[in-house]
């Protein structure tokens, strides 16, 4: 079951980058690359981490992907981009992709990662927030600095009362 | 006048309907049973409780209600019956639909109109059957330069999203679709997908409107989940849990709300926005862009989308009151099934009817605890969208600038300052291990 399903996924996630690389729609593209991000949800399911899956599904998927599609929309694809597109670009793509597969694949082999035992409990994600508070506790303060730094840019960003009182005026 | 039925008399309809089943009864009856007789009499029958399972038998079976009540009892506890009837997709349906007939009362009573009156016999009752009837029957005119695929596909999806939202919804102890350990976490997941319907949806109309609603759909959306995520960080914190299942059950003794009512607030209004309700609706705002995103869509394809959008009403009310008001907790007001009638039978004179198979049924499923907690919920469901209806007879759409400005500056805020009496109170002790609660 787990096998069949961890095949559909491989499909599903491969199919739809080569999908979203491929097509002529950019909208399609966005909405394959949607199914990319989607598969690696399932992935993180699939290997027990739902906590990360749905943290990929809210945020890649529901996010990132909507920025996307928002910016596609409102581009004139003809105006910006100008198709490049010959034989030798495309084999020397295949080929940086083969190069960087196997050697990314080489690192797995050698890192002693090569049996993986199913069944497992699944994360419990107290355990994770245990961890950030004790051991990872730099990286916590690190990432609520920055967070905060960037919420507080979205408020700024969003007051402009100056603009907007000019724009009533007017 | 409507061209596919232009004589239509809802006694006739019933008269078709009725003559429909004495035709199937007869033809039944007439081919059918014999039929499976015949097949049945040439395949070996297996021998239960000692006798030969005659077709015979078999068919008596049927008429026995302690042998029927054990497989409904089954039926009802698969994740079939879960989902499509009682937690799920029909329980949801029901409700909302009974919200679309209670807001268009409910609003012409608030504004001095009469609302729907002539279909039915009794104040426009049938009116929601009527209007079933014709989206169902209308034709679905799809825009000669529409992306097809997606268009077809958006009203699918938006419908299946929302029923992705209501299976997370447990309504009584027990009694949810889907019991996910990180039941707020996937429910963020799946608002995520709304926004991408929509504009999916308006991009692949064509048409000016739909796009301008879209555009305006994702801008609010996006922006009020970000509120929303924020206003229920409080409560996940008191109660250290992501599964709502366990969050309703931790409001036995007092709801969130009495704690936490900054984070109801902002979640409400959020939710106001979410919805695309009054005064948040500048996506469908009818007085400027037609219909805004749902301009173009047509026959059921317009009836999917609707009933979409009040299945995602039925939902948020729901997590509110899952979140805040205590789910399914509240005062024992169901009085207790007398069990002698259902094991001694009922005696009138002479005669005794007693049902065998129906104690199992009202012992183990079906308890005055369940029902009470169905009730409770139903109960505290409806009073929220209740509140959700009026604001739409009596405020005015606002201004897309104050929208985003409440909701980036104003609703943020609040959150926080909701996490952070979130935070005291869990620190000081009052909620929390050692606490309360």
């Amino acid at each position: 079951m787990a096998d069949a399903t961890f095949l559909a996924l491989t499909v599903l996630t491969i199919g739809s980058a080569i999908a979203a690389l491929e097509m002529r729609s950019l909208i399609y593209g966005s909405i394959a690359l949607m199914g990319t991000l989607g598969g690696i949800a399932g992935f993180f399911f699939l290997l027990d981490a739902p906590f990360v899956a749905l943290f990929q599904l809210a945020v890649y998927v529901g996010s990132i992907a909507v920025l996307i599609l928002f910016t596609v929309m409102l581009v004139k694809r003809e105006l910006i981009f100008k198709m490049i597109e010959d034989r030798r670009r495309k084999f020397a793509g295949i080929g940086l992709m083969l190069i960087i597969m196997v050697s990314l694949g080489a690192v797995f082999l050698d890192s002693g990662i090569k049996t993986i035992t199913t069944d497992e409990p699944s994360v419990d994600f107290r355990d994770i927030g245990k961890n950030f508070v004790t051991y990872y506790w730099p990286a916590l303060i690190l990432m609520g600095l920055v967070l905060a730094g960037s919420v507080t840019g979205a408020l700024v960003l969003a007051r402009r009362e100056d603009v907007e009182d000019d724009q009533r005026t007017s | 006048m409507s061209v596919i039925a232009p004589d239509f008399k809802f006694s006739k309809f019933i008269q078709s309907l009725i003559s429909d089943v004495v035709w199937f009864v007869l033809i039944l009856s007439l081919i059918g049973f014999p039929l499976i007789m015949m097949i049945l009499f040439f395949i070996p029958m297996p021998v239960i409780d000692g006798e030969l399972l005659t077709p015979f038998l078999a068919f008596t079976y049927l008429a026995d209600p302690s042998r029927t009540l054990p497989i409904v009892q089954s039926f009802m506890m698969t994740d079939m019956f879960k989902i499509m009837a009682f937690p799920g997709f029909g329980f949801a349906a029901l409700l909302a639909a009974g919200t679309i007939f209670v807001e268009r009362k409910m609003l012409a009573k608030l504004q001095l109109r009469v609302g729907p009156f002539y279909c039915g016999k009794f104040e426009g009752i049938l009116q929601l059957m009527g209007d079933g009837l014709k989206l169902i029957s209308k034709e679905i005119i799809i825009p000669a330069k529409a992306d097809k695929p997606i268009f077809w596909a958006a009203p699918v999806l938006f419908v299946a999203s929302a029923a992705a939202f209501v299976a997370l919804i447990p309504v009584a102890p027990g009694w949810v679709v889907a019991d996910v350990d990180m039941g707020l976490l996937a429910v963020f997941a799946v608002i995520g997908f709304f926004p991408i319907v929509t504009i999916l949806s308006a991009w692949s109309a064509n048409s000016k409107f739909p796009f301008i609603g879209g555009i305006r759909a994702l801008f609010q959306m996006v922006s009020f989940e970000i509120p929303l995520i924020l206003s229920l960080l409080g409560v996940v914190m008191v109660t250290g849990t992501l599964n709502l299942s366990e969050i309703a059950a931790s409001q036995s003794s007092f709801p969130w709300i009495l704690f936490l009512p900054v984070g109801a607030i902002v979640f409400f209004i959020t939710m106001l926005a979410e919805l695309e309700r009054i005064p948040f609706d500048l996506p469908e705002a009818e007085s400027e862009i037609v219909a805004g995103w749902l301009t173009e869509l047509s026959g059921m394809m317009y009836g999917l989308v609707q009933l979409g959008t009040y299945l995602k009403l039925y939902a948020f009310a729901a997590l509110f009151t899952v979140l805040f008001l205590g789910g399914w907790n509240g005062p024992m007001i169901v009085p207790q099934f007398p069990m002698e009638l259902v094991t001694e039978g009922i005696t009138l004179g002479p005669i005794t009817a007693k049902i065998g198979g129906l104690e199992p049924l009202l012992t183990q499923l079906i308890t005055p605890e369940m029902i009470n907690g169905v009730l409770m919920f139903v109960l505290k469901t409806v009073g929220v969208i209740f509140f959700i209806l009026l604001p739409r007879g009596v405020f005015p759409r606002i201004r897309v600038d104050m929208l985003l400005n409440l909701g980036w500056h104003k609703l943020i805020g609040l959150a926080f300052i909701n996490i952070f009496i979130a935070l005291a109170l869990v620190y000081a002790g009052v909620l929390g291990p050692g606490g309360l609660q």
